[in-house]
């Protein structure tokens, strides 16, 4: 169960967001999202490291230009901290969910988080809905069920469906070796979008997937590979880190735009139901 | 929402996309009094196309009994409840379809199954509408009744998983109305699970995407019938390609069936889709339940089908039914003879109406041996 705004005056959620590093830090809060100057980016979320880092609260709005769309409220913000290496930026997202929803399935949905930022820095930013023709945003797209996936979950059924009894599966069965092309070339008959190349597919070597959007609807993988990151449970909920490129053109400066969204599996919520943020000025602090 | 023009409830109505009909449409007719169940086209399909991880619990063709079988559980039931019945006015429907309904924020009226709803594909199994006791077996007509209603995907002329998903990798085929997902575009959302009032989309949980149905398309594209069509022992399917009604033609099995005999009647018609599989009711049911189920055509296509005996082009295309492999999308009956032909009009088949009987003697005086003879 997510927790509602109307449970949380905001001096409680901001005392659990700062509680959520679990750093001990004095907590720097800035009114745009801020990347101090790091010689190392932490990837674990419960890093010390994060204790230098400002951090910014943004409020979470629903997603209202596309339908089916949630109507009510659910996470009502976000805490968002910034460290910057010159040539990455990592961004902590941490936001409070009562509940672990990392297992798929059907009528299942998974908690997941995204970092949006315009390819390109323009005096008007893209619409933050996920930008507009020829004006392409990068998406790093974090998800509950691949972290599990990476920290250890087993890529079969019996680790969604403990109780699941499997009869037989034809690609495993005698006279294919298993691990032979053969083999793997009748399991895929039985996969499509793993036989189409869908990175949809496990096991998964990274929990945050890189994407391109021109605008509701044009969601697409992007070509390379700039995002890695990492996501825990904290007490209050998830803690993510995504580290990736520096956007082109961030410099000390020059700002940027970041936006952010959120996704409550017990909520279930995926694609269009979500909430989101609008554009938030992205700065990089000079390092002293 | 677009206004498009939907047949099968006699008027025009609200759709996410405007129309544009298919080339051609697949479609298919099941005849209702001939299936046993025996769930031949549930393996042929899952052997096929299913048998992969995280498609154990996929059954893109599923035949449940009804009153009470579906699966997943109630898919019929709680639409039907949300939807608060609907009302027909002669053969134009008053009530709303599913995209009328449709609530703030949503694309269609639906609800979404939970997992534990996809366990029992067998709950209600031969289970009657109510209790056949004291005795009430011994009697005919039997007083209580079920029947069994296989289902694949009806791909639909206005499909709601298509309409559902928000980032339009549902497509329908240009080419034959086959509607399929796209497998390279699709990132799992489920709106299409949810969406889809048949329920015959399914989530993959190792591949991450949603699947369905594909109406064995490889095969159509070489003029073959889907496995589940060619794999019943019943033959109670045929599998064809529909027209608009205003465009019907005789000599097309699917037409002559639905439009010009009126004895195939769509699932659910009311909740706007306009489906594309067409069952023959079942002729031992009490209207009122087929009604709901089949619209407003129930009592004129069984009194049809049970006369078909004295109606020999009815009774001879319906004879073609699972006699050939082979797509027949022209007919004709000539004297005793039922012919069934491709595009081209080459026969794939010629059937007699009755098969010939052969009574073996008794006994046989080759081997000086009496045999039973079965019928």
């Amino acid at each position: 169960m997510r927790i509602h705004s109307s449970m949380l005056a905001v001096p409680a959620i901001l005392l659990s967001l700062g509680i959520l590093n679990g750093c001990g830090r004095k907590a720097e809060r800035t009114n745009e999202v801020v990347a101090a100057s790091a010689a190392r980016l932490p990837l674990d979320p419960l890093d010390p490291a994060w204790a230098e880092a400002p951090g910014h609260v943004e409020k979470l709005i629903l997603q209202d230009l596309v339908e089916p769309r949630l109507m009510k409220a659910s996470t009502p913000e976000i805490l968002v901290e910034a460290l910057t290496s010159g040539s990455e930026i990592a961004f902590r997202l941490s936001w409070p969910d009562e509940a672990v929803n990392d297992l798929p399935g059907a009528g299942r949905f998974l908690d997941q988080c995204a970092v949006q930022i315009p390819r390109a820095i323009e005096a008007d930013a893209p619409a933050p809905q996920m930008g507009e023709a020829g004006r392409p945003v990068e998406i790093s797209f974090w998800r509950a069920d691949w972290q599990a996936s990476v920290d250890g979950r087993k890529d079969n059924i019996n680790a969604l469906f403990p109780n699941a009894a499997i009869d037989h599966y034809p690609f495993e069965a005698k006279p294919l070796d298993p691990g032979s092309s053969d083999q793997k070339e009748m399991a895929t008959r039985y996969a499509p979008s793993q036989a189409v190349g869908n990175r949809r597919v496990g096991p998964r070597e990274t929990p945050v997937e890189d994407l391109l959007a021109e605008g509701p609807g044009t969601l697409s993988p992007a070509p390379a590979r700039i995002s890695r990151g990492m996501g825990v449970r904290t007490k209050e909920g998830w803690a993510v880190v995504i580290i990736r490129k520096l956007p082109e053109g961030l410099t000390p400066r020059r700002r940027s735009a970041v936006a952010f969204a959120v996704w409550q599996g017990s909520e279930q919520e995926a694609g269009a139901r979500k909430m989101r943020s609008g554009w938030v000025p992205l700065a990089l602090r000079a390092a002293k | 929402m677009a206004r498009v023009y939907n047949w099968q409830i006699g008027r025009e109505m609200s759709y996410w996309y405007p129309g544009n009909r298919p080339q051609r449409q697949f479609a298919a007719v099941f005849d209702t009094n001939k299936c046993i169940a025996c769930q031949t086209c549930t393996l042929a399909c899952k052997t096929t196309w299913t048998s992969g991880k995280g498609q154990e619990y996929m059954l893109w063709n599923n035949v449940e009994t009804k009153p009470y079988g579906s699966y997943p559980l109630a898919w019929d039931l709680n639409l039907l409840k949300d939807l608060n019945g609907g009302k027909w006015n002669g053969k134009t429907y008053e009530g709303q379809t599913i995209f009328e309904s449709a609530a703030a924020g949503e694309r269609v009226q639906s609800w979404r199954p939970k997992t534990e709803d996809y366990s029992y594909p067998n709950v209600g199994e031969d289970d009657c509408a109510g209790a056949v006791d004291y005795g009430m077996s011994m009697d005919l007509p039997h007083m209580n009744w079920f029947y069994y209603l296989a289902r694949i995907c009806n791909h639909c002329t206005y499909p709601a998983c298509l309409a559902s998903c928000p980032r339009g990798s549902i497509y329908k085929r240009q080419e034959d109305g086959i509607v399929l997902v796209d497998q390279s575009r699709c990132r799992g959302y489920q709106e299409c699970v949810k969406g889809c009032p048949y329920k015959k989309v399914y989530f993959n949980p190792m591949t991450g995407t949603s699947e369905k149905c594909i109406a064995c398309f490889p095969k159509i594209e070489q003029g073959i019938q889907p496995q589940c069509f060619v794999n019943c022992i019943g033959k109670i399917r045929m599998a064809g390609f529909i027209n608009t009604p205003d465009k019907a033609q005789a000599e097309n099995p699917i037409d002559y069936l639905v439009h010009l005999r009126k004895i195939a009647l769509p699932l659910y018609p009311q909740f706007g889709l306009e489906p594309n599989v067409y069952y023959i009711p079942p002729v031992h049911v009490p209207p009122p339940f087929l009604r709901q189920m089949f619209g407003p055509g129930v009592d004129a296509a069984i009194a049809a089908y049970r006369n078909s005996a004295n109606d020999p082009d009815l009774a001879g295309l319906l004879s073609l039914f699972g006699s050939s492999e082979m797509l027949m999308t022209k007919w004709k009956r000539q004297g005793e003879t039922v012919t069934g032909s491709n595009d081209k009009g080459q026969p794939m088949v010629s059937i007699p109406m009755k098969e010939p009987v052969f009574i073996r003697p008794a006994y046989d005086k080759l081997y000086q041996i009496t045999r039973t003879n079965c019928p």
